[in-house]
């Protein structure tokens, strides 16, 4: 397996670029990239080209992740002032406008049918899930307080919610918190199922396998990459070879390899069979916040493309086969 | 056989004695000799007959019975047999004195022989036997001189006596004039033929000694043809084989010596030889005894030397080094000048080093160098002394010289390079390398020390996947190699147990599963530097895996512990790392190095009085030598002086005082520790001395940059907050920046923060907000941030709406920025009620209320802004409608030079009174028209005003405000009115100037009205800022106080992070060194 640098935008957006993902393609159109950035802008482009597509203002404080409907028709873009912009991609025009008070908002993810969108809480140490009809929030999946006599200042902040998955099945949601725990829950049920211990630093990003509910792969501060049987709260593997923050991974849609993005200003690719790093690409200059890989489907069926962000504020478009 | 016959006394008759029935006892032949009055000749003929069978007491009783009083009476007149009887008895005494080995007895030996000889000497002074005999006497008493004189006595009066050339043979000879000797050896021979063996044995040994060897090997061999048992020129022809040193010749020179010593056991000679080759062949038993029966037969200097070597050399070499030293000394003092016998001092030398006498080592081998200048090894033992004296440089002189001498000595380039470590790491490298190629060259196996140097040198240049390489070739095959290499994954999964850092599980699998897990004693530490490469390179999960095999092998090794507890903590899993280093500690509870780390540790778990015990303990352990210890105590006092919210000025000052003390004393004994002289600069920078810390913390920083075991961010940023003390924004701005990247990857909210609070205080407050966000960004559960990004906004917008002049774009950007600062207080405040962020919400609802207030403000100063720019605007296309007016006009002008008519002038003015008040009118159409077009002239206008204002001061800003703005917009129009709109004009400016004043007042007042009320707020704003996060503050005074301090505080926290590492790695050099000084030593 390998990556081909295809296209790099410099200076796609003002700022830093924060979040990117794919939105699917529909019955009209091809997929588009989505970018969101500390320049309060949120971006679309046109792949292989990345040409500029609309640029959607409207956020205050930068925009910390962006989220597409897996119909590809909505996408919901957040910012540090914790709203969240449900917006129609082809028009732009705003769906929702959601917010949770005091809850904050990070990372968003739709499920795999569409029906739910899971904003991770911040400090509340929570998953809001809201409903994608009525946009209503249907249930607060919340961590449980860790049991110990003194749950005072340095525990509180510490179950701070930052990134989320769903297992392809739709049926078991996982998040990522600062200080390194996993917590597993239940989404039919809305029951808090446990925790996959391993990393005491940030996990900001992970993603399940699209193939196996099971398998969950998480990036953290840490400088790993690590492998869990979600279900069995087992750690199967681990894989190092960062130098700095693991700050984002994907699974490539055969489920045979994944992207990591990291401070160190580089994109990782790992062959899951050998569990080892295959290739390293540092066309970045600073740190990498987002990797994305395209999910299959549409009239294009050119092979395999991965998207990374980065602080340069530029975006990178790679061919993976 | 012969016999002899006493004649009977007064007969015709003899009694015939035969010589080989020489009666037992003596005095029956005695007795017959006595009665018959025999001739002295035929005492004298059986006496020699018994001393030939060896009946050494017979033969003495004899002579003496012959020589004494009675006979000399008796026999007066016969005069010769007296003398030769005389001179058989000096002559024995001679040789008994000779081969005695007691000192005493020796003497009294040659005092009987010397008595005998000067009776001799008084029967005839010039019998010239006897002067043969005292020559040999003074040979054997080893006075050469006198000896010569004796002979030359004799042969002055006959040039042909054999005895006397053969003497003066033997003078020349230990005169070492071996031409002369020889000379007198072949006259000898001349003269007499059919002389001994012994003298062709002379000439033998003067060709020998003249380099003439096969003519002496002739020699050797015609005294063997003479006389085959002659142990002499056996010894010598065998010596003369050994020499050739091929197998051959050595195995015939041995078969030679062993037949010497069956003929003669006791012949020193052959029997050092004989110890020698046992030595070599090992066989120490027979070299001890055989060297202590040379011992016990000779007293020739030399030989006893030998011998002495030689049972030094066998005691040397099993290890009883104490023996070896005694008989080392021995040999030596045996030796007269060193030139003769030069290798007991080699090997006194070599002893002297291992029992740690190295001035007499030194000594020792001074004396080799001088026969030998150009030896290799002496060059290289005398290095090594220098080195162990401390004398690194004269060591790496005499080192480099036999480098030089034979640049093929591997092991001399190995010592080499390990005296450069210490001085130059790259000359060093360079030297192992050539090392290596020599070993690989000779086909010997290289040293697993040596790779292992260059190994960590490479590693320590940050050539990284050399160093991998280096490690790798260094361990070779083995256990490991399945953990190390990716490819060949090994039956047991490896990564499930990466996280399980005292998990032995997976070897005893392996083991169970048949494979051997064995790690030879001389490749862990190599293994524990590769496991530490692997750390550096982000492979820490296979490097836990090698520090378990070296646990699993050897569970005392304390640094794997110490290093695997680094990886936990690494991956912030500090009960894990206390745990693991409290294994450690468990081995040696006195590891200055474990401790330390706990006490660290204990300090990242907030636990202080904790953490100062276990520093104390630390640097008792090393009686406050170890400079770590002391720098962590430093460090320690330092955050108890400036840790506390609520300060104690006179604790804050004795802590402060304590740390500075612990900081020097670290730096008396180190003076180039760089944490210490950091930690002392911040010291400094706390008491206001920024000029002096800023110097030191340059020094330091420049000097920390070159290796990658010494990484000090903590340095930069220092310096930063020096610079930012000192008001020079720029400059810290980008120290910071610089450090960020360099050491940070960019992901330290922290210095962010610094960053954040630079451009807060240099009054860039996009950037300062920016800078913030990124630092939520990167660290979304530090609430504080967000309180100070609102702070930013509510301060950004407070000093937009107090400038004077200001865009409606200016106001809408403030306006928005302060209802992101209210969304973020009112989170923020909304928030506290879940979690607890050390600022209250009262605190909080404060800002939200002032902010609001703010808002409020705003929205007027909006609308006031708004209108005034539509004013602007007004003004403009009224004076592009004049303009065109005028365009008008002229092209009237123009038509009316035909005229000429002055009236219709007022015609024309009427005319424009009439369009402008439509321009009125269209004014009021302009209020609804599109705004692009405003807001470009607007901006066009304003930027160039705007960027005026910049500039000036804060105070003097007000003052200026007035004249400034009016003169600002008046130009413009001024610059178009034409003479005759002057009126207009006039009251047109009036009309603008009210609104425009009104304006003015009204910010004034609101701005200072509000701010006067919320000026209290303000500065108290700032102190909540201040407080919990140390970010913003606005005094410099606070600074060195409050603010400085925690970043400071968690810079040291850093140091001593780094310095643990470097700690660490410091003990792997020392652990490579250690072994190879052992080795060097051998």
């Amino acid at each position: 397996m390998k990556l081909g640098g295809i296209k790099s935008v410099e200076n796609a957006h003002d700022d830093s670029v924060w979040a990117v993902t794919w939105v699917p393609a529909t019955a009209n159109r091809p997929s588009l990239l989505l970018t969101g950035s500390l320049d309060e802008t949120v971006r679309l482009w046109r792949s292989d080209d990345l040409v500029l597509d609309r640029t959607n203002t409207g956020h205050c404080l930068g925009v910390a992740s962006v989220a597409a409907h897996p119909l590809g028709s909505i996408a919901a873009s957040s910012s540090l002032d914790s709203f969240v912009r449900v917006f129609d991609v082809d028009s732009n025009a705003t769906i929702a406008t959601l917010e949770a008070p005091p809850s904050e908002v990070w990372q968003m993810r739709f499920d795999p049918k569409g029906a739910i969108l899971a904003v991770a809480g911040g400090g509340s140490a929570s998953v809001k899930l809201w409903d994608t009809s009525t946009w209503e929030i249907i249930a607060t999946l919340s961590i449980p307080r860790p049991e110990g006599p003194k749950p005072t200042d340095k525990s509180g902040s510490k179950k701070f919610v930052l990134s989320v998955a769903w297992s392809p099945d739709g049926k078991r949601l996982a998040c990522g918190s600062m200080d390194g725990t996993i917590s597993v829950f239940d989404v039919p049920r809305a029951k808090f199922l446990h925790h996959l211990e391993g990393h005491f630093m940030p996990v900001r990003s992970l993603v399940y396998s699209p193939y196996d509910p099971r398998l969950l792969f998480t990036a953290s501060d840490d400088g790993n990459v690590h492998m869990y049987d979600a279900e069995g709260k087992a750690l199967i593997g681990t894989m190092s070879g960062h130098a700095s923050w693991v700050l984002c991974v994907d699974v490539s849609p055969d489920g045979a390899a994944i992207a990591t993005g990291s401070s160190d200003r580089s994109v990782r690719l790992w062959d899951l069979s050998m569990r080892a790093s295959v290739q390293t690409m540092s066309n970045h200059s600073d740190q990498v916040w987002g990797v994305a890989f395209r999910p299959p489907g549409g009239s294009d069926v050119r092979g395999g493309r991965l998207a990374s962000v980065s602080d340069d504020k530029s975006i990178s478009l790679y061919d993976y086969s | 056989m012969a016999s002899v016959y006493i004649p009977v006394q007064n007969s015709e008759e003899e009694v015939g004695v035969a010589l080989d029935q020489l009666p037992r006892d003596a005095s029956d032949i005695l007795d017959i000799l006595k009665a018959e009055q025999a001739p002295l000749d035929l005492w004298l003929i059986i006496a020699r007959e018994y001393f030939k069978q060896g009946k050494i007491d017979q033969f003495r009783q004899i002579l003496e019975e012959g020589s004494s009083p009675e006979i000399d009476d008796y026999y007066a007149d016969v005069r010769y047999e007296r003398i030769a009887i005389l001179n058989a008895l000096g002559a024995y005494y001679s040789y008994l004195g000779k081969i005695e080995t007691k000192q005493r007895e020796k003497e009294e030996h040659f005092i009987l022989a010397t008595q005998y000889y000067n009776k001799a000497s008084r029967i005839d002074m010039h019998e010239p036997s006897t002067w043969v005999g005292k020559g040999q006497l003074l040979l054997a008493k080893g006075e050469v001189d006198q000896a010569s004189a004796a002979f030359k006595i004799v042969l002055d009066g006959d040039h042909d006596n054999v005895p006397a050339l053969l003497g003066q043979a033997c003078v020349e000879f230990n005169r070492g004039r071996y031409t002369d000797s020889l000379d007198l050896y072949k006259r000898a021979l001349q003269v007499y033929p059919n002389c001994p063996a012994a003298v062709r044995l002379g000439i033998g040994l003067c060709r020998y000694k003249l380099g003439q060897f096969e003519k002496a090997q002739q020699a050797f061999e015609r005294v063997l043809q003479l006389d085959p048992e002659n142990v002499e020129a056996l010894v010598a022809l065998a010596i003369m084989d050994l020499r050739t040193n091929e197998a051959t010749g050595i195995r015939k020179g041995m078969v030679k010596m062993q037949r010497a010593f069956e003929i003669y056991p006791y012949c020193a000679m052959a029997l050092n030889y004989l110890a020698n080759h046992f030595f070599f062949t090992g066989q120490h038993f027979l070299v001890e005894q055989l060297t202590e029966t040379a011992l016990a037969v000779t007293n020739h200097g030399p030989t006893k030397s030998h011998s002495y070597y030689n049972l030094a050399r066998s005691y040397h070499s099993k290890g009883d080094y104490d023996k070896a030293g005694v008989y080392y000394m021995a040999s030596v003092k045996e030796v007269n000048k060193p030139h003769e016998f030069v290798f007991p001092y080699y090997g006194l030398g070599q002893v002297q080093i291992k029992l740690g006498d190295f001035k007499s080592a030194l000594s020792n081998f001074e004396k080799v160098l001088e026969v030998y200048p150009d030896n290799c090894e002496t060059l290289k033992a005398l290095g090594h002394i220098y080195v162990q004296l401390g004398q690194t440089d004269k060591g790496q002189d005499f080192i480099r010289k036999a480098t030089k001498i034979d640049p093929r000595d591997a092991q001399a380039f190995l010592e080499l390079g390990e005296l450069l470590i210490l001085s130059d790491t790259g000359a060093a490298l360079d030297t192992f390398k050539t090392a290596r190629t020599l070993f690989k060259k000779g086909g010997q196996e290289v040293p697993i020390e040596l790779l292992n140097n260059i190994g960590v040198l490479q590693f320590e240049r940050g050539e990284f996947e050399l160093a991998q390489q280096t490690f790798k070739e260094a361990l070779g095959d083995g256990i490991w190699v399945s953990f190390i290499n990716e490819e060949k994954k090994p039956s047991i999964d490896v990564a499930t147990s990466t996280l399980q850092f005292k998990d032995m599980q997976l070897f005893h699998d392996l083991e169970s599963n048949g494979q051997h897990v064995e790690v030879p004693w001389d490749k862990v530490t190599v293994l524990f530097n590769l496991a530490r490469l692997l750390e550096q390179l982000n492979e820490s999960g296979t490097g836990s895996i090698l520090y378990r095999l070296i646990l699993f092998k050897y569970p005392d090794y304390i640094d794997a512990y110490l290093r695997l507890a680094a990886i936990a903590k690494a991956r912030n899993n500090i009960l894990l790392s206390i745990e693991l280093v409290n294994d450690a500690l468990k081995v040696n509870d006195k590891c200055p190095n474990a401790l330390s780390m706990l006490g660290e540790l204990e300090l990242k778990n907030d636990d202080w009085v904790k953490a100062k015990e276990t520093l104390r303990a630390a640097s008792d352990a090393t009686d406050g030598k170890d400079s770590y210890a002391t720098l962590s105590l430093g460090n320690w006092n330092y955050f108890a002086a400036v840790r506390n919210e609520k300060r104690n000025p006179k604790l804050e000052a004795t802590h402060l005082e304590k740390s500075k003390e612990l900081y020097t004393r670290v730096l008396i004994q180190h003076s180039s520790n760089l944490y210490a002289a950091n930690g002392a600069a911040v010291v400094l920078a706390e008491k206001g001395h920024f000029d002096v810390s800023k110097d030191v913390f340059t020094q330091v920083q420049e000097a920390a940059s070159g290796s990658v075991f010494v990484q000090m961010p903590d340095v930069w940023i220092n310096l930063a907050h020096v610079y930012f003390a000192q008001g020079n924004f720029t400059l810290a701005v980008k120290m910071y920046q610089n450090c960020l990247r360099k050491f940070y990857y960019n992901t330290d909210s922290q210095i962010l923060l610094y960053l954040a609070r630079t451009h807060y205080e240099a009054e860039q407050w996009q950037d300062c907000i920016k800078t913030l966000l990124r630092a939520i960004h990167l660290a979304p559960s530090n609430y504080t941030l967000r309180f100070d990004a609102g702070v930013a906004m509510q301060k950004f917008s407070a000093s937009t709406l107090q400038k004077a002049k200001r865009t409606a774009d200016e106001v809408r950007a403030t306006v928005a920025e302060l209802q992101n600062a209210v969304r973020v207080f009112s989170q923020l405040s909304a928030a506290s009620n879940l979690h607890i962020h050390g600022f209250d919400e009262k605190k909080i609802d404060t800002h939200v209320g002032y902010c609001n207030h703010l808002l409020s403000a705003a929205k007027v100063h909006l609308e006031a802004a708004e209108r005034e720019e539509q004013q602007v605007r007004q003004r403009q296309e009224l004076a592009r409608q004049v303009a065109l007016a005028e365009e008008a006009r002229r092209k009237a002008e123009e038509q009316r030079k035909f005229q000429m008519e002055r009236r219709k002038q007022e015609d024309e003015l009427k005319r424009v009174q009439q369009q402008e008040e439509h321009f009125k009118r269209v004014k009021e159409q302009w209020k609804s028209s599109t705004h692009s077009k405003r807001r470009e002239r607007s901006d066009d206008e304003e930027g160039g005003t705007g960027e005026k204002k910049r500039r000036k001061g804060g105070k003097r800003r007000k003052k200026d405000k007035h004249s400034k703005s009016r003169y600002d917009t008046e130009e413009p129009e001024n610059d178009m009115m034409d003479e005759q709109e002057m009126e207009d004009e006039e009251t047109d400016i009036n009309y603008r100037e009210e609104p425009q004043t009104l304006t003015n007042d009204e910010a004034e007042e609101n701005a200072q009205g509000l701010l006067a009320a919320a000026g209290l707020e303000d500065s108290d704003a700032d102190e909540d800022a201040a407080a919990p996060s140390s970010s913003i503050a606005r005094r410099r005074q606070a600074l060195s106080e409050s603010d400085d301090d925690e970043p400071l505080q968690r810079q040291s926290s850093l140091v001593r992070e780094n310095s643990a590492d470097m700690q660490l790695s410091d003990g792997e050099i020392r652990d490579g060194d250690k072994t190879n000084g052992d080795d060097a030593s051998d």
